[in-house]
C-alpha cells in the first residue's frame, strides 16, 4: 500500500463548464500530436518561408526610406529580381500597374503589403497547412473510432458539440500557428523595417484582413478533414482522402483553366502569354507581361495574385481559398471572383459539418 | 417526478429497442436499488445495450428510462455528472500515461485542472495502481489497464458506477480485491454499483441483488438471498459413513430426507429440522455411525439458478417462435 494512499474520499466541490471541456479535448490532443517529431519539424518549417517575405518587406521600405520608389516601380516593370526571390517585382508592377511617375507610398506600400501578405498566405503557407492538417487530422477521429475512445468521451458529461468543437480547435490551433501568426510576425516586420512607426497606423486594416484569411483558410479545411477522419476508422484511409481531394481538385482546376487559355489564346484574348508586338500593345497596361514576369506568372497564378480573372477556382478549393482571401486583402474584390469560390467553401463546411453530426452520433447509436 | 423516482437510482420501464428487425430488448422493466446489483446473462442477451440505455447512449424504440430522476436522454449531461462507467472494450487514448488517462477522465467530467491531478493519483492509490501509472495506457498490462479504466470512472466521486465485466483480465488476488473495492464503495460511501458479467461467482460474492437477461427480457430479478432461498427451508448435511441409512432414519422420525450427489460429494437434503429435533439428527447419525462435518441451512447456488432460467426462457422462447410459425 503507496504511504500516500487515504482511501476512498468524496468529491464535492464546484465543477467547470462545458467549454472547459472543449479546451481539455482541445489542448490534450495538441499534446499527443506534438509528440510526433514529423509534427515538430513540419511546423518548424512552416515559419521558413516568412524569412524570405520579409527580405521582400526589408527591400521595399528600404527603397521608400531611401526615395528611389519610382526607380523601383521602374525596374520592376522591367522585370528585375528586387528582393532575391522575384515576389516584390511581381508584386509592385502589379501594384503599380505601370505608373511609376506619380507614386504614392501610401497607397502603393498598402498594396505591395497586402498582395505580399496574400502571396505568402496562399502559395507557402496554403500548401503546408495541407501537409500540416494531412498529418494531423486524420487520426483524430478515426482513432477514437478505432481504439473506442468515443466511450471516454460519451460516458462522461461531454456532449457531441464539445467533442467536435475540441477536435476542431486542435487543428485550429495548428492552422493558426502556421498561417496566421507568421503573417503577423510579417507585417510587424514590415512595421518595424518602415521609416516610421506612424506606418503601423497606415495598415491598421492588414493584421484584421490576415485575421479573417486565416480563419477563411482554417474553418473550412479543418472541418473537411475531420470529416473525412469520422468516416473511417483507418486514418490512412482518411489521410489518402484528404490528399487525394485538394490534388484531385487541383488536378481538375489546372484542366479546366488550361482549356480556358489555350482557347483564348486562339481568340487573341487577354489570357495569352505568347501574343504578337500590336497584340501586346494593345492590351493595357495592367496586361501587358515583361519576360520576367512571364516566368513568374504560374506562380503568381498558383499564389492568386493573378489579377487576371480565375473563373475555375471554385472548383478547387485551393484556388477557391485564393479568391476568397484575394477579396479580403482587398485585391480582387469583384464578386464574380469570390462569389462563386465562397460558395464552394461553405457547402464544403456545411457538408462536412453535416457528416461529423452524423458521424459522431453514430458509435453511439449504433 | 416522483420521490421514489429520486431515492431509485434506476428505473427503467418497458424499454425496446431494436436494431433493425432485431429487437434486443424487449420491454424490459427493472429497478436498480441501492448497494450491489448484479445483472448476468449470455452472450447477446442485451446486457451492454441495456448499460448503454441507462447512458442515453442508444435510441430507445419505447419505454422511459430514469437516473436518479434524471431522464438520460433529455439530461445527459446531468446524469453522466453522476455515473461513473467501466466499459468493456478497452478504450483508451494512445499516448497518454495511466495517471494523465485518469486526469483527463477528471477534467471531462468537470474537475478543476490541479484538483484533477491530485484525485486522480488518490484514486490511483487507492486502486493500487503503484509506478505503473506512468507508462503509456498502450504498454499497461490488462489488469493495470483494468484498474486505470477503473480509477477513471471513480475519479469524479459518482453517485452510481457502472461495470461492464470489471474483473475481466485480472488474476485471483486482484480480482478479489476489486471486488472489496466495489463492495467499500457500496457499504461505506452509499453507492450504487451495478455490474454486468458472466462471472457468477463474483455476483454472489458481493452482489445484494440480481438480474438475469435473456432474450431482451428480464427472466428473474431479486435479491441474492431470495433467490438462492430453496422453495422449502432446507438443511444440507455433509459427513462421512452410511448417508442413504442416516436418510432413511431420518425419514421415520418425522424429518423427511434424501441423499443427493453434487460435485464433489454426497449430501443429505432434509427438510430443515426445528431447533428441538437437532438432537435426534445427530442421535440418528450416531446410531448409524455417520460422523457429521456439517449441517447447515441449503442454499440453491447462483449458476444453477441461472442455468435453469436460461433454459427455460430458451423452451418459452422456442415455443412462441413454433407458435408464430404456426400461426
Amino acid at each position: 500500500m503507496p504511504l500516500q494512499d487515504v482511501g476512498y474520499r468524496a468529491w464535492n466541490n464546484e465543477r467547470c463548464g462545458p467549454s472547459s471541456t472543449i479546451w481539455v479535448i482541445a489542448w490534450t490532443g495538441i499534446r499527443l500530436a506534438w509528440e510526433s517529431r514529423w509534427l515538430r519539424r513540419m511546423v518548424f518549417f512552416a515559419w521558413s518561408p516568412a524569412l524570405l517575405f520579409a527580405a521582400s518587406f526589408f527591400a521595399f521600405e528600404q527603397a521608400v526610406d531611401e526615395g528611389r520608389l519610382a526607380s523601383l516601380g521602374t525596374a520592376a516593370q522591367r522585370g528585375r529580381n528586387l528582393d532575391g526571390i522575384g515576389m516584390l517585382g511581381t508584386v509592385l508592377a502589379d501594384a503599380l500597374g505601370g505608373n511609376t511617375d506619380e507614386v504614392d507610398v501610401e497607397t502603393t506600400r498598402h498594396l505591395v503589403w497586402s498582395r505580399l501578405l496574400l502571396a505568402f498566405m496562399r502559395a507557402p503557407q496554403a500548401m503546408l497547412l495541407a501537409a500540416v492538417v494531412g498529418l494531423v487530422a486524420p487520426t483524430l477521429i478515426s482513432r477514437d473510432l478505432r481504439a473506442k475512445a468515443w466511450l471516454i468521451y460519451f460516458t462522461r458529461p461531454v456532449g457531441r458539440t464539445e467533442y467536435i468543437l475540441g477536435k476542431f480547435f486542435i487543428l485550429l490551433l495548428l492552422v493558426l500557428v502556421i498561417t496566421m501568426l507568421p503573417a503577423l510576425a510579417l507585417w510587424l516586420t514590415g512595421v518595424l523595417v518602415s521609416p516610421s512607426v506612424s506606418v503601423a497606423f497606415e495598415t491598421w486594416d492588414l493584421p484584421i484582413r490576415i485575421v479573417t484569411a486565416s480563419f477563411i483558410l482554417a474553418v473550412p479545411t479543418v472541418l473537411l478533414a475531420l470529416a473525412y477522419s469520422s468516416l473511417t476508422t483507418e486514418s490512412r484511409i482518411a489521410s489518402f482522402a484528404w490528399f487525394a481531394t485538394w490534388v484531385a481538385c487541383w488536378i481538375a482546376h489546372g484542366a479546366l483553366t488550361t482549356a480556358d487559355l489555350v482557347a483564348s489564346t486562339q481568340d487573341g484574348g487577354v489570357y495569352s502569354m505568347e501574343g504578337t508586338q500590336e497584340e501586346e500593345a494593345s492590351r493595357s497596361p495592367k496586361a501587358k507581361v515583361s519576360p520576367i514576369r512571364r516566368n513568374f506568372r504560374w506562380f503568381a497564378r498558383a499564389a492568386g495574385i493573378d489579377a487576371t480573372l480565375d473563373r475555375w477556382a471554385w472548383v478547387s478549393p485551393y484556388h477557391a481559398l485564393g479568391a476568397v482571401q484575394a477579396a479580403i486583402f482587398g485585391i480582387d474584390t469583384s464578386p464574380r471572383s469570390w462569389w462563386p469560390s465562397s460558395m464552394t467553401l461553405l457547402v464544403m463546411s456545411a457538408g462536412s459539418l453535416c457528416i461529423l453530426a452524423w458521424r459522431i452520433t453514430a458509435p453511439a447509436s449504433s | 417526478m416522483t420521490t421514489s423516482d429520486v431515492t431509485i437510482p434506476v428505473r427503467l420501464t418497458n424499454i425496446v429497442k431494436r436494431y433493425g428487425r432485431r429487437t434486443v430488448l424487449d420491454g424490459v422493466s427493472i429497478d436498480v436499488t441501492p448497494g450491489v446489483t448484479g445483472l448476468v446473462g449470455p452472450n447477446g442477451a442485451g446486457k451492454s445495450t441495456l448499460v448503454r440505455s441507462i447512458l442515453g447512449l442508444v435510441r430507445l424504440a419505447s419505454g422511459q428510462a430514469r437516473v436518479f430522476g434524471n431522464d438520460p436522454y433529455r439530461k445527459p449531461r446531468r446524469v453522466r455528472q453522476i455515473v461513473g462507467v467501466v466499459p468493456e472494450d478497452e478504450c483508451t487514448i494512445p499516448g497518454l500515461s495511466g495517471v494523465e488517462m485518469v486526469r483527463y477522465a477528471a477534467r471531462l467530467s468537470g474537475l478543476p485542472g490541479t484538483e484533477a491531478l491530485r484525485r486522480s493519483h488518490e484514486v490511483l492509490d487507492w486502486c493500487d495502481a503503484g509506478q505503473e501509472r506512468y507508462r503509456p495506457v498502450e504498454t499497461l498490462s490488462v489488469g493495470t489497464r483494468q484498474k486505470v479504466s477503473f480509477a477513471a470512472a471513480i475519479v469524479h466521486d459518482p453517485d452510481m458506477v457502472i461495470l461492464d465485466e470489471p474483473t475481466n483480465g485480472l488474476d485471483p488476488i486482484e480480482r478479489r480485491a476489486m471486488l472489496g473495492r466495489l463492495t467499500t464503495l457500496a457499504k461505506d460511501h452509499g453507492k450504487t454499483i451495478f455490474v454486468s458479467t458472466h462471472v457468477l461467482p463474483d455476483v454472489q460474492a458481493i452482489c445484494d441483488r440480481v438480474i438475469v437477461l435473456a432474450q431482451g427480457r428480464v427472466q428473474l430479478a431479486g435479491t441474492i438471498e431470495t433467490l438462492t432461498k430453496p422453495p422449502q427451508p432446507e438443511h444440507h448435511l455433509a459427513g462421512s459413513g452410511p448417508l442413504e441409512q442416516l436418510a432413511t432414519k431420518l425419514s421415520e422420525r418425522g424429518l423427511p430426507a434424501r441423499v443427493e450427489a453434487n460435485e464433489t460429494e454426497s449430501i443429505i437434503s432434509l427438510v430443515s429440522p426445528k431447533p428441538e429435533n437437532i438432537r435426534d439428527v445427530w442421535s440418528a447419525a450416531a446410531e448409524v455411525g455417520v460422523s457429521i462435518r456439517s449441517l447447515a441451512p441449503a442454499t440453491r447456488p447462483l449458476e444453477k439458478i441461472f442455468i435453469d432460467t436460461l433454459r427455460r426462457s430458451e423452451q418459452h422462447h422456442d415455443q412462441h417462435n413454433t407458435t408464430q410459425g404456426d400461426r
